[in-house]
């Protein structure tokens, strides 16, 4: 009946199933799973003593905690003895995270997602690959590596240093990375090479995120998720949880605005402190559907404030001044926590205390849209003191509405700031900082940049710098920057061009025979054509690496173990290998290892002992836990006091082995772990005593005034472009799928629910341009174009879009421009002017699978 | 709207199919692989457009929905191919949906599942769609369930 194949029986585990335990390998949520293997054969039984679950499966589970075990949740694998192997991954019934065995759309496909030769996953990469004129043939990891080494020697010999080896990487936790990865990731490139160029997954350069609020002292990662159970208000400001980081939201926000958590909130919080139901305020230019859930709870207790886009900082500052007029902050506190003579900057740059109230409310109003009554009224909310006294709790989350905003450094100062002037942060029911996106893992030598524009920054712009016609070597791992680069279309024309030259050149009297024919005459290539030699090493032949000469096969999740914390509590925990990796796949430590080891072995046969040890980084890493632990090494020491923990990198994990981490299992540990008495401690919630800079306070920033839009972007506000260009785009995520869907795409379950990239328009709009959810429309601007399948919603208001980022189909990244903020080089994603038509004709087999219907109506 | 069976499933008389894919070392099983009863859920006489019947179905623990939507679905019956049914037991987390404009909403956390698209979650936390009950309509208009097409939230098996 569904074009999608159903089950209605799955294998039951037996006894003697192999149990292991690990997390989803998706979002920033890190929920619990239990993982159950066993041999093709056999089964178990239906009562409790018959089967690895301990679970009467006779009678049907209870609603809202009883087993999880959906049809996505099985599959079967082979491992490398040859045999077949049952696997099924449920959610954790023993999680701080996913109560009562939560989970989401994406962890329930973690199964599904393994590889198998048998399912669609067969498309993950087996073994090296090289290209030989127009197709990709099969090589063996010594050859690989020797050409790859022979090429990054000879580019280094020639110029005395790594400018031209250019690099993208992960950075991140979860899915196939962890602390393990990073380490080797990083020991490569910062400890073997000094590459400068290199830039993180997401984004053109290497950089925070969130410098804005890293330089005031807090770091991104700071309360736990029991704040949001807490908390008097949430404010999720350019964050849209509820499909990014579904039970976060369903788990812990959802049930406090219930009115679910107040025993809770007695029991945790001051004696005789008021406690009531959870109030939200949601800041999108979108009714995202975590507001329109809330708003099916509560309506009173929700607000939504819809900024224009870019003007965030402003609006931010705004509510602080209502909370600096009315007087909702706490002297003392400022006076002791935080440096005072900044203090002095931010009032008069950001909270404009020199410009009188009304004056300055009704300036705010015009640049962001937002009435002054709402800006009064969210300020009290966050801030205003309750009864008896009591100061207000309030956590406020942000994520890439803020961060991929225009102005990245200022956006981010200016909502710390706010919290901090409510004085909420580090205390119970408190925070403020990132939703997260995916987990973390993040422990690498220092990086070559240590900050923003103020502090040694902003880093180079790689992407730029390759479209410019620089760099050799461009090593890409675990990422996919022609759906994930700004300014794509660009960026994939500029790299198919310089990749092709040299395919062109090494084609010419025949490609080469031998491995040092081909070292020599990519290096002669090279200078010959300004081409590119790139490398992608990942889980599949992305689309990125259509256009590489070397391919890498990397292992993923579940075929080694790792380690990861997730964003809302910095929970760290282990994940279980349940399974072996396709072929000769290897994890990202053990192949910047043997990159290492061959380098090593060039500079030796040279007799250049100090470079040759320079790369031997890895020679004693043997299992995933030696690198787990020589990463620990780098952390500083952290047998302190936990009054001292604003000192500590908000990872840190030394002192932690795997032996440790069996023994908690899910319950995990928070970091920044510290030692006391020889024993690891966690962090439950940050900087209650102190900030994270040296003298411990809280360190003010002046923002910038309103000054209008970039260029990229105000060039099609004006004229003859504000006419061809009538709509705002912006972006985002989508509930179903996961990042590039570079899992996804295998799986019909995702690809049923999102066959293509998609934009919502109101119905106004698409009336006029007579569209109706399930057509296609196309868009476009100077920077590029991507067609779109159409959802009609009032999500979006008039003359806005919303473009889904990233879809293997396309990405919005074609349209968005190539400005990054001069403090960060942090790109704004979110926001430019766009064109839409209807595309003739229509796709009616899509039409009849997929629902059209409004996604953020829920009553 | 056209809408190709998967399978051509035999008429009436409450005879179920099972039918078995994939042979060799591993097996999957896809629905509905297992013996179903055939039971009367209701008559299409009496159905009026988008007021739900609650069954029970195949057994007396796990709760059906059906429903004439008024415009043609996936696996529909009847003149209009509108008349479908579900499992009402969300795919998430095992509450009950609701059937409330036009599409079913669970309370807990949200999914929200399409009739007319074999009950595709467009929207929430669960993974797979509500579990269609295949359905058959006799001379006399009633309606008979003969199988599950999806596992039923729960159950490591449906029967
Ligand atoms: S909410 Fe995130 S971590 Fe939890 S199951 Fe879903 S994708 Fe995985
Ligand atoms: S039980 Fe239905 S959405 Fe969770």
């Amino acid at each position: 009946m569904s074009n999608i194949g159903r089950r209605d029986a799955l294998p039951i585990p037996p006894t003697n199933a192999e149990v292991k335990n690990t997390v989803c390998q998706y979002c920033t949520v890190g929920c619990g799973y239990k993982v159950y293997t066993w041999p093709v054969g056999s089964q178990g039984g239906l009562a409790a003593n018959q089967n690895a679950f301990g679970v009467d499966l006779r009678n049907p589970q209870n609603p809202l905690g009883g087993l999880v075990y959906t049809e996505t949740m099985h599959s079967i694998v082979t491992r490398k003895d040859g045999r077949q192997y049952h696997v099924v991954i449920v959610p954790a019934n023993d999680s701080p995270i996913n109560f009562k065995r939560d989970h989401s759309s994406r962890g329930a496909t973690n199964a599904v997602a393994t590889w198998s030769d048998a399912r669609a996953t067969k498309e993950r990469l087996k073994y090296p690959l090289l290209r030989m004129g127009d197709q990709f043939q099969v090589i063996t990891w010594d050859e690989a590596l020797a050409i790859l080494a022979g090429v990054a020697k000879g580019i280094r010999d020639k110029d005395g240093n790594d400018d031209n080896i250019v690099v993208k990487a992960f950075d991140h936790g979860g899915s196939g990375a962890g602390f393990e990865n990073n380490w080797g990731v990083g020991s490569l490139f910062f400890k073997g090479f000094s590459v400068k160029h290199i830039g993180i997954h997401n984004r053109p350069a290497y950089n925070s995120e969130v410098w804005g609020s890293r330089e005031r002292g807090v770091h991104e990662l700071n309360y736990d998720a029991i704040d949001a159970r807490l908390a008097d208000t949430i404010v999720l400001w350019g964050a849209n949880p509820y499909e990014t980081a579904s039970v976060f939201y369903t788990e812990h926000m959802q049930p406090n605005i219930q009115g679910a958590t107040l025993e809770e909130k007695q029991r945790n919080l001051s004696r005789g402190e008021p406690v009531e139901a959870g109030y939200m305020i949601v800041v999108d230019p979108r009714r995202t559907s975590s507001l329109t859930i809330a708003e099916n709870i509560a309506k009173d207790r929700t607000l939504h404030l819809r900024p224009n886009l870019g003007t965030d900082y402003i609006l931010a500052n705004a509510i602080a001044r209502v909370m600096w007029e009315r007087k909702y902050y706490d002297q003392r506190f400022l006076e002791t926590r935080t440096d005072m003579a900044k203090f002095e900057e931010y009032k008069e740059k950001s909270l404009k205390v020199g410009t009188p109230y009304a004056q300055f409310m009704a300036e705010v109003e015009r640049i962001t849209g937002v009435r002054r009554a709402d800006i009064e009224k969210a300020a009290d909310w966050i801030a205003k003191p309750k009864a008896g006294g009591f100061a207000r709790r309030t956590l406020t989350i942000y994520e890439k509405g803020i961060i991929w905003n225009m102005k990245n450094y200022d956006q981010v100062a200016a909502i710390v700031q706010m919290a901090v002037l409510g004085n909420n942060v580090g205390r119970a029911g408190t925070g403020c900082g990132r939703l997260g996106g995916h987990q973390e893992g993040y422990v690498r030598p220092p990086s070559p940049t240590p900050g923003s524009i103020y502090n040694g920054g902003p880093p180079v712009n790689v992407d730029k710098y390759l479209t410019d016609g620089k760099g050799k070597l461009y090593w890409v791992i675990g990422t996919n920057p022609y759906l994930s680069t700004p300014n794509n279309q660009l960026f994939r024309k500029r790299i198919r061009e310089r990749t092709k030259a040299l395919s062109d050149f090494l084609g010419q009297s025949g490609e080469p025979g031998t491995t040092q024919e081909w070292v020599a005459k990519i290096l002669e290539g090279l200078d010959a054509t300004n081409g590119l030699f790139m490398v992608v090493q990942d889980l599949y032949l992305i689309h990125t690496a259509q256009d590489a000469h070397l391919v890498l096969p990397a292992s993923a999740w579940g075929e080694a173990n790792q380690t990861s914390i997730n964003c809302n509590s910095r929970l760290l925990r282990l994940y279980e290998k349940f399974m072996d990796p396709p072929g000769q796949a290897k994890q990202d430590w053990e192949i910047c290892k043997l990159m290492g080891l061959k380098m090593a072995e060039l500079y030796r046969a040279e007799g250049k002992e100090e470079e040759a040890k320079r790369f031997e980084f890895g020679k004693n890493w043997r299992t995933d836990e030696d690198v787990f632990l020589d990463g620990g090494n780098s952390y500083p020491n952290n047998a302190i006091p936990a009054s001292e923990e604003a000192t500590l990198p908000a990872e840190c994990y030394k002192g932690v082995t795997y032996a440790f981490l069996r023994q908690v299992g899910q319950q995990g540990i928070r970091t920044p772990v510290r030692v006391e008495n020889g024993k690891p401690v966690g962090t439950l919630r940050r900087y209650s005593v102190k900030f994270g800079t040296k003298d411990g306070k809280f360190s003010w920033y002046g923002t910038d005034d309103w000054e209008g839009y970039p260029e990229e972007v105000a060039k099609y506000l004006e004229g003859e472009k504000a006419q061809k260009y009538p709509f705002w785009m912006t972006t985002g995520r989508a509930q179903a799928i996961w990042q590039t869907m570079y899992n996804d795409r295998f799986l019909p379950e995702k690809m049923n629910t999102l066959p293509m990239p998609y934009i919502e328009i109101h119905p106004q709009d698409a009336q006029r341009l007579g569209l109706r959810g399930g057509d296609l429309a196309q868009v476009w601007n100077e920077e590029g174009n991507g067609t779109f399948l159409v959802y009609v919603t009032d999500s979006v208001r008039p003359g806005m879009i919303f473009a889904l980022q990233y879809h293997h189909l396309g990405t919005s990244n074609s349209m968005t421009p190539g400005y990054t903020d001069p403090k960060t080089t942090i790109p704004w994603y979110k926001g430019t002017r766009v064109a839409i038509r209807k595309v003739r004709g229509a796709l009616p087999d899509l039409q009849n699978s997929t629902s059209f219907l409004q996604q953020n109506k829920f009553d | 709207m056209v809408v190709s069976r998967r399978r051509v499933v035999q008429v009436l008389g409450g005879v179920t199919m099972a039918s078995l894919t994939g042979a060799g070392k591993a097996q999957f099983w896809f629905a509905p692989s297992l013996t179903y009863p055939a039971i009367k859920v209701g008559n299409v006489n009496n159905l009026k457009n988008n007021e739900p019947v609650y069954f029970n179905y195949p057994d007396a623990r796990s709760q059906g929905i059906l429903v004439k939507l008024g415009r043609p679905a996936i696996g529909g019956v009847g003149r209009e191919r509108d008349i479908v049914a579900f499992s009402a037991a969300c795919t998430h987390m095992g509450c009950g949906v609701q059937y409330k404009g036009g599409r079913f909403l669970c309370p807990c956390h949200y999914s929200m599942f399409d009739p007319a698209k074999a009950a595709a979650v467009y929207q929430g936390l669960a993974s797979t769609g509500l579990p269609q009950i295949q359905l058959g309509i006799a001379q006399n208009g009633d309606i008979f369930a003969r199988a599950v097409n999806g596992l039923i939230w729960g159950r490591a098996r449906n029967i």
